[in-house]
C-alpha cells in the first residue's frame, strides 16, 4: 500500500489558526481543546519565565503563537482567562528589556487586541504601555508603542470626548515632565500632547499646562519641544484641519455612473454606499457649529509669570546651555507672549540692546522679536534708546542697502505698536531716506512716512505730511494719542454700514421728492429684515408681505439705477448734498456710526450687509486703482499672527543684486501655477480625461484606427454609385439630426 | 505603414545574429553578469585538520551542540550517538558531561515535530543515571506538560511516555516538585477529556482536535501513565515508610551514642533543600505550589480531582475493551488510596 503524502502542518497538527476559526464559530464544543491549549500556554509561560532572556523557539509551536491564539479567542472564555491579561502585562513590564523583538511586539499587539475586545480598559492599557515607552532603549518598540498609544487615545475619543481618560493621561504626562526636569523623557509627553493637539483631541488648558512645564524644563530638547509647540502648534492644527476637510476621496457621481455601466456586484454596491455615506457625513459636519478652539497662547494661565520665568531662566541666565538658534526661539515665544497679552518685562528691552548690531548673526530675528515685544503700554522712554541704537547701527548712507532696509522696517514695526517711542528729529532724518536709490530702503522709508502721516503727522515736516494729514491737522480732528490711552471699542466696518444706510436713505428721498436729509420712519422695513432668511415661511401674514416687497423693490431700484437715472437736477442736488455730507461725516464720523450701534438693533440683514461691505472694502483696498485709500500692510495683520524675520528683511532680498540667475528664475516662477512641461491644450485635455478614467472620443478612435482596417472601406467608397452616395449622405444627415446612432429621444 | 511595420522591425531586431569578426573577442551576451572581483588579500578559512582524531569528549560536546540543528535526521543521529556513548561507557564512570549541561539542550526536543527524534530522545533519557535525573525533575516537567497538551497527537503520546519514565525514575520528586501535582493532573484530565461532565460523556468528541484517533493504544498508554502517577502521588506509602525506617536505623547507627537525631541538623543531601521557600523564583499560586507530603496531595486530590476522575473512570469502564481494562488499573490505585485515607 502506498503511503499518503502529508503536508508539514498536517503531520504535526499544529494548526492553531484552524482551531481558532472553529472556536470562534462554536466556543462551547471546543472548550476542551481550548483548555488543552491554555495548559500548553501555561507550561510554555513557565518555561519562559524560568529564563526570559534565553527563550528559544521550542519545537513547532512558540509562545508567541499561543499568545496570539489565546488573545484572539479571549472573549469566548472569560472565566478561564481571568488572569491572562495580567500575565501578559507582567511579562511585558518585567522583561521588555530582554524579550526577543517578535515576542515583544506580539505582546503589545495582543494587549491592544484585548482592549479592542473590551477585556481590559484603556486606562490599564495606557498605564502599561506608557512606562515602557519612556523606559525602553529599543527604537522600534518605541515607535510601535507611540503609535499604539496615539491610536488608543484617538479611538477612545472618537465618539465622545473621554474626559476621564484624558485627565488621567494628562496627569501622567504632566508628572513625567515635572518629576525630573533634567531628563529628556519629557520629550514623549511633548510628542503625544502635540500630536493630540494637532488632531484637536486635546484642546483644553491642561494640555497647554503640560507644554508650559516642558518649556520651563532644564533639558534643551524638552525646552525647545515646548517652545516650538507654542510657536507652531496652532498653525499645525489649522493645516491639519484644512487637509482633512479638502480630501475628497471618491466622488459620488462617478461611483454612481460606474454602477450603471459596470457589472453589478455586492462589492461595488458597498463601495457606492460608503461613498454616499462619507459625503453625507461631510455635509453633516459642515452644518455643525464650528468648534471654538482657542490657541495655545490664549489658554495659558498666568502668561506674565510664564514669560518672566522663561526670560530669566533661559535668556538672562548665564548658565543656560541653549545655543543661539534655541535662544532665538525662546525669545520669539517670550516676545510674542509680551505682545499678545501686553505684559511688562522691563529687563527684556535692555537685554535686546546687546544684540542690535548688523554683525550679530540672524539679527533680523532679534529685530522681529523686539518689534513683537512692543505694545502700546510699553513706556516710550524704554524703547527710545533701542530705536536710537537701531538707527545709528543700521541706517546710514554708508551701510548696505539690506541693512538699512532691515533697520527701517524694524523701526517702523516698533512704531506701529508704540508710536510715541519716536523722536521728532530722528523721524525727520529717517524719512529723508525716501529719496534713496536703493529700492528696499526707499520702500521702507516710505512705509515709515505713511505710518506717521496716520498716527503723528505733526512730527513730520510740513511738506512730508501729505494732503489728508495736513488737512486733518488744520481742522484739529486728529489728535495725538497719549500714552496708555485706550480706544473705545466698536464693531469692525460699522462706519461702512452707516455710510451705506445714509446713501440708501438719500436715494429713496430723492425718489420720493423729499429733501435728502429728511428723516424717514423706516422702522418697519428694519423689522422686516429680521426675516431675511426665512421669508418663504412668513407668507401667511398679509401686512408683512407688503413691507418685504417694498424692500425688495428698493433694492432692485438701486441696482437698476444706471438704466433709469433720475432727473439731472436731482442728481446734481444729490451730489452737492453728498459733498456737504462728506464734510460733516469727516467731522462726526465716529459719533455717527457709534450712534448707529447705540440707537439701533442690528438686524440679521444688517449684519449680513455688514459682512458683505467689509469684504467689499478689503477687496477694493487691494485693487490697483485705489492707491490712495489702500490700507497699509500693518493694519491688516491679526494680533495673533507672529512677526517674522522675513518681514523685517522686507524688500532687501530684491534690492540686493546678489541673487544668482537661478534664484531670480525661481523668484519669478513663484507666482505662476505649477506646470511640469509645455503641452498643447489638446494634450492637456486628453491627460485630464485619462486621469478621470474617461474614454477617448469617437473622433480620436477613428483617427487611431489601424490603417489596414480602413483600406477596404476607402476602396469601396470610390466605387459607389451616385444613388448609393446619396443614400449614405442622407442616412448620415438623419443620424446627426437624431443625435447619433442611439439617438437622444429617450433621454 | 503604421504600427505593423514597426512591429515587424522590432521583431527582427530580436533575432539578429551577432556579427563575429576575426581577431576580435566574442561579444558578451546581453545577460552577462560580471563576476570578477578585486581583493587586497584572499583569506582561506581555517580548516580543522588535525593529526590526532578528536577525543570522545569533544565529539560528545559537538554532538550535543548539533541537537539544535535544522534537519531532523541530524538531530536524530546526534541523539543516537549520545545514547550509545552514554550506554557504552564503563560502569560507574562519570558521564562525559554532567546532566545539568546535557539536559537544557535535550528539553526542547520533547516538543520536536519528528517522531523518530522523540523516540530516540526517550531512549537517551532512559540511559541517564536515575540519581542525576532526580535533581532536574522541576526543569523537565514544564516541557513534559507542554507536550501532553500539544496540538499534535503524536507529541502528546510521546510526552506521556516520557512522563511514565519520569515517574518510574523519580516518582517522589515528580509529584512533589513545584507545580508537579495539580498542573500535571490537570494535563492528564485534559488529555483524557475528563474535565467537565459534558466533555466526559461518550458522545462528545474526546480529545477531538488531534488527527490520529483518540481510541485504542494512545488512551491506554495515558491511562497507564496516570495509574503510575497516582500511585507515586497518593498510593499507599508502606514501602517508603519502611525505607525511611531502615534509613533511620542506618543513620542512628552511623552516629556514636550521645548524638541522636544529628542527621536532621546536618546539611541536606538533596540538591535544593530550601526549594519550598522559593527564594528566587516567580511567586507561585495554588497550582504551582509544592505539595511535598502525601497528606497534602491527597487533600488537594480529593477536593479537586476526585469527582472528575471517578466520572471519567466510570465512562472508560463502560466503554469496555482495552480502554476498560486499562481503566481498572487506575481504579485499583484509586481505591487503595481512598482506603488508606488522608494518612496516618
Amino acid at each position: 500500500m502506498v503511503k499518503r503524502k502529508l503536508g508539514a502542518l498536517e503531520k504535526v497538527e499544529a494548526d492553531l489558526p484552524n482551531l481558532q476559526h472553529k472556536i470562534r464559530r462554536d466556543p462551547k464544543s471546543y472548550i476542551e481543546d481550548f483548555r488543552a491549549q491554555h495548559y500548553q500556554y501555561e507550561s510554555h509561560r513557565e518555561i519562559f519565565m524560568a529564563s526570559p532572556s534565553s527563550a528559544t523557539d521550542t519545537g513547532v509551536i512558540s509562545l508567541r503563537d499561543l499568545i496570539d491564539f489565546i488573545s484572539h479567542v479571549a472573549d469566548c472564555y472569560p472565566d478561564i482567562l481571568k488572569d491572562f491579561p495580567q500575565q501578559l502585562i507582567d511579562m511585558l513590564m518585567q522583561h521588555h528589556l530582554v524579550l526577543e523583538t517578535e515576542l515583544r511586539e506580539k505582546l503589545v499587539g495582543s494587549l491592544v487586541l484585548l482592549k479592542k475586545k473590551d477585556i481590559i480598559d484603556s486606562a490599564t492599557l495606557l498605564h502599561t504601555l506608557f512606562p515602557i515607552l519612556v523606559a525602553t532603549p529599543s527604537k522600534t518598540l518605541r515607535a510601535l508603542l507611540f503609535q499604539k498609544i496615539l491610536s488608543e487615545l484617538r479611538t477612545s475619543n472618537s465618539k465622545t470626548t473621554n474626559h476621564k481618560l484624558n485627565r488621567t493621561m494628562q496627569t501622567v504626562l504632566f508628572n513625567l515632565v515635572t518629576s525630573d526636569r533634567t531628563s529628556s523623557k519629557g520629550l514623549w509627553a511633548i510628542k503625544i500632547t502635540r500630536e493630540l493637539w494637532k488632531r484637536q483631541i486635546w484642546t483644553e488648558a491642561k494640555a497647554v499646562e503640560i507644554m508650559k512645564e516642558a518649556a520651563l524644563s532644564e533639558n534643551e530638547k524638552v525646552i525647545i519641544g515646548g517652545v516650538r509647540f507654542f510657536l507652531g502648534g496652532d498653525k499645525e492644527r489649522e493645516d491639519m484641519e484644512d487637509e482633512s476637510s479638502d480630501d475628497e476621496g471618491v466622488s459620488v457621481g462617478q461611483v454612481k455612473h460606474q454602477l450603471t455601466i459596470n457589472k453589478k456586484t455586492r462589492k461595488k454596491a458597498r463601495a457606492a454606499e460608503k461613498a454616499i455615506k462619507s459625503v453625507r457625513n461631510k455635509e453633516k459636519k459642515k452644518n455643525q457649529p464650528h468648534p471654538l478652539n482657542f490657541s495655545a497662547l490664549h489658554l495659558l494661565h498666568d502668561p506674565q509669570g510664564f514669560a518672566e520665568s522663561m526670560f530669566y531662566k533661559h535668556l538672562q541666565n548665564q548658565k543656560s546651555k541653549l545655543n543661539l538658534e534655541q535662544k532665538l526661539q525662546v525669545l520669539q515665544l517670550v516676545s510674542r507672549l509680551v505682545g499678545l497679552h501686553q505684559l511688562h518685562i522691563m529687563p527684556l528691552y535692555s537685554y535686546f540692546q546687546k544684540y542690535l548690531t548688523p554683525r550679530q548673526p540672524s539679527v533680523t530675528s532679534f529685530l522681529a522679536s523686539l518689534a513683537q515685544a512692543t505694545h502700546d503700554l510699553v513706556p516710550p522712554d524704554v524703547l527710545e534708546p533701542l530705536i536710537q541704537k537701531i538707527a545709528n547701527e543700521f541706517v546710514s548712507e554708508a551701510s548696505a542697502g539690506e541693512v538699512a532696509t532691515a533697520g527701517l522696517n524694524a523701526i517702523r514695526e516698533i512704531c506701529v505698536r508704540q508710536p510715541l517711542a519716536m523722536d521728532e528729529t530722528l523721524l525727520q532724518d529717517l524719512v529723508m531716506y525716501k529719496k534713496s536709490k536703493d529700492k528696499g530702503v526707499m520702500m521702507a522709508s516710505k512705509g515709515l512716512l505713511s505710518l506717521y502721516r496716520n498716527v503723528g503727522a505733526q512730527m513730520l515736516k510740513k511738506r512730508d505730511r501729505g494732503k489728508e494729514a495736513a488737512m486733518s491737522l488744520r481742522a484739529g480732528t486728529k489728535q495725538e494719542r497719549r500714552f496708555g490711552e485706550q480706544q473705545a471699542g466698536g464693531i469692525e466696518g460699522l462706519e461702512l454700514l452707516a455710510r451705506w444706510k445714509d446713501e440708501e436713505r438719500r436715494k429713496r428721498n430723492v425718489e420720493n421728492g423729499l429733501p435728502s436729509d429728511a428723516e424717514e420712519d423706516d422702522e418697519e422695513a428694519d423689522w422686516a429684515a429680521w426675516n431675511v432668511e426665512d421669508d418663504e415661511d412668513s407668507d401667511d401674514s398679509g401686512e408683512w408681505i407688503n413691507v418685504e416687497e417694498d424692500v425688495e423693490i428698493e433694492m432692485s431700484d438701486s441696482e437698476d439705477e444706471g438704466k433709469a437715472p433720475p432727473s439731472k437736477k436731482a442728481k446734481a442736488d444729490a451730489e452737492v448734498e453728498k459733498k456737504d455730507g462728506e464734510k460733516e461725516t469727516e467731522k462726526e464720523e465716529e459719533m455717527d456710526f457709534m450712534k448707529l450701534a447705540t440707537t439701533r438693533i442690528l438686524t440679521p440683514a444688517d449684519l449680513a450687509k455688514l459682512a458683505e461691505l467689509r469684504t467689499q472694502a478689503s477687496v477694493d483696498a487691494l485693487l490697483p486703482g485705489n492707491k490712495g485709500k489702500r490700507a497699509a500692510p500693518w493694519t491688516s495683520r491679526h494680533t495673533d499672527d507672529p512677526l517674522t524675520a522675513q518681514e523685517i528683511e522686507g524688500l532687501a532680498a530684491l534690492s540686493a543684486a546678489k541673487a544668482t540667475r537661478e534664484e531670480k528664475i525661481a523668484h519669478a516662477k513663484e507666482g505662476q501655477p505649477d506646470r511640469s512641461e509645455r503641452k498643447s491644450k489638446e494634450a492637456r485635455r486628453k491627460e485630464r480625461k485619462e486621469e478621470q478614467g474617461k474614454s477617448t472620443t469617437n473622433k480620436e478612435k477613428a483617427r487611431r484606427k489601424n490603417f489596414l482596417m480602413t483600406l477596404g472601406k476607402a476602396r469601396s467608397k470610390n466605387k459607389r454609385s451616385l444613388v448609393e452616395t446619396r443614400a449614405v449622405l442622407k442616412a448620415h444627415h438623419d443620424r446627426a439630426k437624431r443625435g447619433g446612432k442611439r439617438g437622444n429621444i429617450g433621454q | 505603414m503604421g504600427s505593423s511595420a514597426k512591429r515587424k522591425k522590432e521583431k527582427q531586431k530580436d533575432f539578429q545574429k551577432p556579427k563575429l569578426k576575426v581577431g576580435k573577442t566574442k561579444a558578451k551576451p546581453e545577460n552577462y553578469t560580471d563576476t570578477s572581483f578585486r581583493s587586497k588579500s584572499i583569506v582561506l578559512t581555517q580548516q580543522s585538520l588535525h593529526l590526532a582524531a578528536p577525543s570522545s569528549n569533544t565529539q560528545f560536546t559537538h554532538n550535543l551542540s548539533l541537537l539544535s540543528a535544522k534537519s531532523d535526521s541530524q538531530r536524530r543521529d546526534s541523539l543516537a550517538y549520545l545514547t550509545t556513548t552514554i550506554a557504552s561507557r564503563p560502569v560507574n564512570s562519570p558521564l562525559p558531561q554532567p546532566v545539568s549541561v546535557i539536559l537544557p539542550s535535550l528539553l526542547p526536543l520533547i516538543l520536536d515535530g519528528t517522531t523518530s527524534v522523540r523516540t530516540q530522545l526517550l531512549k537517551l533519557l532512559k540511559t541517564l543515571p536515575r540519581g542525576d535525573v532526580e535533581d532536574h525533575v522541576a526543569q523537565l516537567l514544564p516541557y513534559v506538560r507542554a507536550g501532553m497538551t500539544h496540538l499534535a497527537a503524536d507529541i502528546r503520546v510521546s510526552a506521556v511516555e516520557i512522563l511514565s519514565w519520569l515517574v518510574e525514575a523519580a516518582g517522589e520528586q515528580t509529584v512533589s516538585c513545584a507545580g508537579g501535582w495539580i498542573k500535571t493532573l490537570n494535563c492528564f484530565l485534559s488529555v483524557l477529556g475528563w474535565h467537565t461532565e459534558e466533555s466526559s460523556r461518550w458522545s462528545s468528541n474526546r480529545a477531538s482536535f488531534g488527527k490520529s484517533g483518540s481510541q485504542g493504544r494512545p488512551m491506554v498508554k495515558v491511562l497507564g501513565a496516570l495509574a503510575d502517577f497516582l500511585d507515586a502521588g497518593i498510593g499507599k506509602p508502606f514501602t517508603g515508610n519502611a525505607d525511611s525506617d531502615i534509613s533511620e536505623d542506618d543513620e542512628s547507627s552511623a552516629w556514636p551514642f550521645p548524638l541522636c537525631q544529628t542527621a536532621q541538623h546536618m546539611i541536606s543531601d538533596s540538591s535544593a533543600p530550601y526549594a519550598y521557600l522559593n527564594l528566587f523564583g516567580q511567586p507561585r499560586d495554588e497550582e504551582g505550589e509544592m505539595y511535598e507530603t502525601r497528606e497534602d496531595r491527597y487533600r488537594v486530590f480529593s477536593a479537586r480531582f476526585h469527582p472528575a476522575m471517578e466520572r471519567g473512570l466510570k465512562g472508560a469502564r463502560e466503554e469496555g475493551g482495552e480502554m476498560g481494562r486499562a481503566s481498572t488499573s487506575v481504579s485499583k490505585v484509586l481505591k487503595e488510596a481512598i482506603a488508606y485515607g488522608p494518612g496516618p
